[in-house]
């Protein structure tokens, strides 16, 4: 401080010698020995998370060699060689301090800044493209894509590409939508294909159109299933097959031609349905509202006059009619329909591409044998949904646990909004195994029994390679915990350095540094050297896994 | 009781050279206004800063300590509920621990005292050390809002899995420890770098003061163990509010590896608490009993050996934490070699004080007293590490007796030796010598009243941190009471008569206790650069050309060669 001033000066010594320094190379080697301690102190700072690193290791060695290839060595390359060549300008800058060449000097500062600014943008391409795929750490772990990648299920159906979850439950012998088996799932590519047996559909909303006036509406056309009309002494043409009609306006002329569900909720409308032959029409709703046709024996709506022109078929009449107004209220929201079905053959299409990777050549005639997408799978999500699993199908030891799980996974690569929803239509669980019985199935059955499709006995090197195909291992996050855990306090010591770097170029340009006085660029050039081998050690540890 | 001494009333025949009338105005006087303490960059400010800092800490800790002590006179319900009463231990022992026991010695008196009895004019870094301080008071500041904030309830010990369950603040204390933890580690980066570069010419690595190796030993542990606590209090601190899952096993993360991580740094801490107080208690007993102090080298070699050794017996804080068999082994034996160097220096000063001229002066009466009770907390402490009657003991009283005896017994009598042994320097001021005695009599009695019963309790299994108890404890837990009320007030009186003597001390001398380091040659108050002309260095520990000119004054006789010829004084600047 200036202020500070003490009777003994330092003579023709820089200004910047403080008072207590008996000279400018007693103050340098304090300085000197001090930085050396806080570099010290820095290691030890590190030295947890190189400790965890080495600890979760050794006890998960899957996941370290499942995750790391979702790192870009290429990414990792370019930042060690910059950070090296950092180091040399730092160096070069004490030296040019050393020997008064103030412009090599700003030169060697702003080479280094320009370094250091370009590793953080490599950090932050890496990093933002991490945070898009949900590539992340602890409870924010959820990725989109297999670090082969393959797409893969999210728990918040947050990436394109991948869908919903359907799981089978036992309890109620029904399909349900979202969660399946919570923590384990089978990493043996050999259990691959066990599931329940289902027919899933992918769904699309659309929102019912409401007619007014006078229309002419093709059901088949449009895909669209449900209409209403809402206008009063119009006439309407309903064409092609359509599931359901709302019509709530009075005094209409509505002509169908088919039709699933049919509501009439208004007074004085003549309805014509000319083709009757809907097969799942089976039900009649007891609603008082609406009064039966003298030919057909079932309920109309007051006032309103339903004729059904088609040729009767023995036992399907009359078609079901409603849901009632009340139920459905098309102009509020949307309805899903079956937009298309998934079909199951997932299973191949993994070993599809193993075989692709494997020889480009023979891979290529079963590769456009592929299954088109999308399709499904049983697979794995992390951590979402308790364990179904009862204990007996524990004891049998036939119900795996991913029994009870299908991913429903495109790879079509089409974006998908939160607009998609998957409905299935599942058969029974297979039932458990007795034991026996499973003794003979261990064997490497070929037949598809009783749900079980073991599709391919892999290899060690197929199965690593398969590893990174399929879903993460269980506590992968640990691993991008470490990986962002470690990069992060690197790349903010990297932050700080620019800072001092910058402070270190304004007094270079005020020409403060001197070969008596050239302390601080020699402390900065040593902290960015620790930094530079931190990262050194960091770039194998985390890249370079093999 | 000290007579009214000037300067200028010196024996002829004890003409001292130095010595002589102050001109330079002491660095409390120099400069006057709040900003010329708040931005000083002078060290005995800055260490006088912390040690009113400190105080404060120490009544907030002893008012919750009391607390507790108070709810637990009856079994159930006595002033506050369970919830309560774990926020009064976790906050009585962060605050203890981290505010006042660690940074007691070294970052408050250390400061002050450190730099002169180096001969040096301020600490190597003087910006770094005010900035040090500022991370103590924001560090500080955090730890004590976790009150208003939600209160904190994980004890000191901020264990995983329940620190990152409970609802009270632990965010705003990891904050806070973060940063009392790179304070601490500031002040000893610039105190090892001023022992190295700032030793006056002549003055080799043992012709130092013990207090200094002390505080070097301090420094290396300060700078070497308190980073993987910034990192671990990091890491606690992003797993709460990020949920990266480090040490939660629902994750895949490790609630043990938190334990290794905080005790790697935590016993290390236990010997940044206690090394200071051997410095300290080695320069008080070679002082008042007026003999060199018996075996330097090993004193000293014993404080760099008991650093060193604290880095490897972590593990002795998790015996029952689900270690392998093999780590309990090792570091239980690694546990019995600390008694190695602790036992050197109590049999050095026991040997120190044979047939010494033994002065029972305030400062004196705390260093005996340290000497009993770090024997007792030493010892016990050997119970502790053998690891079947570990099993036992752990996380019963006798562990709290324990370390009471070491960090409480011994670190803060410690302290409380220092404060009363430089205070007169650093002040100018001497305190009421009759308070001061009956005060180290009442710290003394009113500890062991408190907890000696809690040995017995604890060996007969009342388990530590509990809000409630069986009936068969309660006259071990009232005599304890007892005995911290007895505690508490004798600390309250001495705060209040040193805080008193600014006001109606009398002025002191330049040296009241006849000490031989360089300190007592620097004026009393010191000027700001300590030293009107450099000191002259005389061998270390020798007693022999001190005189008492009058009660509690001491002056240094001129040395003189065979002819009875002036000896120059060598200058080292």
């Amino acid at each position: 401080m200036s202020g500070d001033d003490h009777g003994h000066g330092h003579g023709d010594q820089s200004r910047f010698i403080k008072h207590h320094y008996d000279d400018a190379q007693h103050q340098f080697d304090s300085g000197k020995f001090g930085i050396w301690l806080f570099l010290a102190q820095e290691v030890l700072f590190f030295s947890a998370l190189f400790v965890a690193y080495v600890l979760y290791r050794v006890h998960h060695p899957e996941i370290f060699s499942y995750a790391h290839k979702w790192l870009d060595v290429k990414m990792g390359a370019i930042n060690t060689s910059v950070l090296i060549f950092s180091s040399l300008t730092a160096a070069w800058a004490v030296r040019a301090a050393q020997l008064k060449q103030p412009r090599l000097l700003i030169v060697c500062l702003a080479t280094t800044i320009v370094c250091a600014c370009a590793f953080l943008g490599v950090k932050y391409l890496e990093y933002s493209h991490k945070i898009h795929e949900h590539i992340l750490f602890g409870r924010y772990f959820d990725p989109c894509v297999s670090p082969g990648g393959e797409e893969l299920l999210t728990k918040n159906n947050e990436c394109s590409g991948a869908k919903s979850t359907i799981s089978w439950d036992p309890g109620t012998g029904k399909a349900s939508e979202g969660c399946f088996d919570a923590d384990k799932h089978d990493t043996d590519i050999k259990l691959f294909g066990i599931q329940a047996d289902c027919q899933v559909f992918e769904q699309e909303p659309y929102k019912a159109p409401v007619l007014r006036g006078s229309a002419t509406h093709d059901c088949t056309k449009t895909r669209e299933v449900f209409a209403s009309v809402e206008g009063s002494g119009g006439t309407y043409t309903f064409t092609g097959d359509c599931d359901t009609l709302i019509i709530k306006g009075d005094k209409n002329q509505v002509t169908i031609e088919s039709v699933k569900h049919l509501t009439v909720d208004g007074a004085g409308n003549q309805v014509t349905v000319t083709k009757v032959d809907d097969a799942k029409a089976s039900a009649v709703p007891a609603d008082p509202k609406v009064k039966v046709d003298p030919k057909h024996p079932a309920p109309y709506v007051a006032a309103s006059t339903i004729t059904f022109a088609g040729p009767p078929v023995e036992g399907k009449y009359p078609p079901k009619l409603g849901p009632t107004a009340g139920e459905v209220k098309p102009d509020q929201g949307e309805k899903w329909r079956d937009k298309v079905e998934i079909k199951n053959q997932c299973p191949d299409e993994l070993l599809m591409k193993l075989n692709a990777h494997q020889s480009e050549s023979g891979a290529s005639k079963e590769a456009e044998a592929a299954p088109k997408y999308p399709c499904w799978r049983p697979a794995y999500q992390p951590n979402v949904c308790p364990d179904q699993t009862t204990p007996e199908q524990h004891a049998h030891g036939a119900a795996t646990k991913s029994q009870f799980g299908v991913l429903v996974e495109y790879n079509d690569k089409v974006e998908r909004g939160d607009d998609v929803k998957i409905r299935a239509e599942c058969k029974e669980a297979p039932a458990p195994k007795p034991l026996d019985a499973m003794a003979t199935a261990n064997k490497p059955a070929e037949t598809d029994n009783q749900g079980i499709h073991p599709i391919h006995i892999a290899s060690e090197h197929e199965e690593q390679e398969i590893e990174s195909l399929g879903p993460p291992p269980e506590h992968t996050s640990m691993f991008l915990t470490i990986y962002f855990l470690m990069t992060g306090l690197h790349g903010l010591h990297v932050f700080v350095g620019i800072l001092v770097f910058i402070w270190l170029l304004v007094r270079a340009v005020k020409g403060h540094f001197t070969p008596d006085y050239f302390g601080p660029v020699d402390f900065a050039a040593l902290y960015w050297h620790i930094v530079d081998l931190i990262w050194i050690f960091l770039f194998p540890l985390l890249y370079l896994i093999h | 009781m000290a007579t009214p001494a000037t300067h200028d009333v010196i024996p002829e025949n004890l003409k001292n050279l130095p010595q002589g009338p102050v001109t330079e105005p002491d660095f409390l006087h120099v400069t006057r206004g709040f900003k010329s303490w708040a931005f000083t960059l002078d060290h005995k400010r800055i260490g006088m800063m912390y040690l009113f800092g400190i105080l404060f800490s120490l009544l907030l800790g002893g008012t919750f300590a009391l607390l507790l002590r108070t709810e637990l006179w009856a079994p159930g319900k006595t002033i506050v509920g369970p919830d309560t009463y774990n926020q009064f231990f976790t906050l009585h022992g962060s605050v203890m621990v981290f505010l006042v026991i660690i940074p007691g010695i070294p970052a408050a008196l250390g400061n002050i005292i450190m730099p002169i009895q180096l001969g040096a004019p301020d600490v190597a870094f003087p910006r770094l050390n005010l900035s040090s301080f500022y991370l103590w008071i924001s560090g500080a500041t955090l730890l004590i809002l976790t009150i208003p904030f939600g209160g904190l309830d994980t004890g000191w010990t901020l264990y995983t899995p329940y620190s990152l369950e409970t609802h009270s603040a632990v965010m705003v204390a990891t904050l806070g420890v973060f940063l009392l933890g790179f304070s601490s580690i500031f002040t000893g980066l610039n105190f090892l770098v001023t022992i190295h570069k700032f030793r006056p010419q002549g003055m080799g690595w043992f012709q130092l003061p013990l207090n200094i190796w002390a505080l070097y030993g301090t420094a290396v542990m300060q700078v070497l163990a308190t980073p993987v606590l910034g990192i671990t209090v990091l890491l606690l601190t992003v797993e709460r509010f990020g949920h990266i899952g480090i040490f939660d096993p629902a994750m895949g993360g490790d609630p043990v590896l938190f334990q290794h991580f905080f005790w790697f740094y935590s016993h290390p801490a236990v010997y940044i608490m206690i090394i200071p107080g051997m410095g300290v208690i080695s320069e008080l007993i070679s002082t008042y009993a007026r003999k060199p102090i018996f075996g330097y080298r090993f004193v000293a070699y014993s404080s760099l050996s008991l650093a060193l050794l604290s880095f490897l017996v972590w593990g002795h804080h998790m015996f029952v934490s689900g270690q392998s068999r093999l780590a309990n082994m090792v570091f239980s034996a690694l546990t019995f070699t600390v008694g190695i160097p602790s036992a050197i220096k109590v049999f050095n000063w026991v040997a120190t004080l044979y047939k010494g001229d033994i002065r029972l002066k305030t400062g004196m009466l705390y260093a005996l007293s340290f000497l009993l009770l770090f024997t007792i907390g030493g010892l016990t402490g050997l119970f502790l590490g053998i690891l079947s009657v570990d099993v036992h003991l752990h996380d019963t009283y006798f562990v709290v007796a324990h370390f009471h005896y070491v960090m409480m017994g011994s670190t803060l009598v410690a302290f409380l030796g220092a404060l009363h042994h430089w205070w007169p320097k650093f002040t100018g001021k001497m305190y009421n010598e009759t308070l001061g005695r009956w005060c180290a009599i009442g710290v003394f009695v009113g500890f062991n009243t408190t907890f000696l019963p809690q040995f017995v309790m604890g060996a007969r299994g009342m388990p530590r941190r509990y809000w409630d108890y069986d009936p068969q404890y309660q006259t071990f837990h009232q005599i304890s009471t007892i005995g911290a009320f007895i505690l508490g007030i004798s600390l309250l009186i001495t705060v209040c008569y040193l805080v008193a003597s600014f006001w109606t001390g009398e002025k002191a001398p330049r040296n009241p206790w006849g000490g031989s380091t360089l300190e007592w040659q620097a004026p009393t108050p010191p000027t700001l650069y300590n030293f009107e002309t450099p000191p002259v260095l005389h061998e270390i520990y020798n007693y022999d050309d001190l005189v008492e000119v009058s009660p509690d004054r001491w002056e240094r006789i001129i040395p003189t060669d065979a002819d009875g010829a002036v000896v120059p004084p060598k200058a080292h600047h």
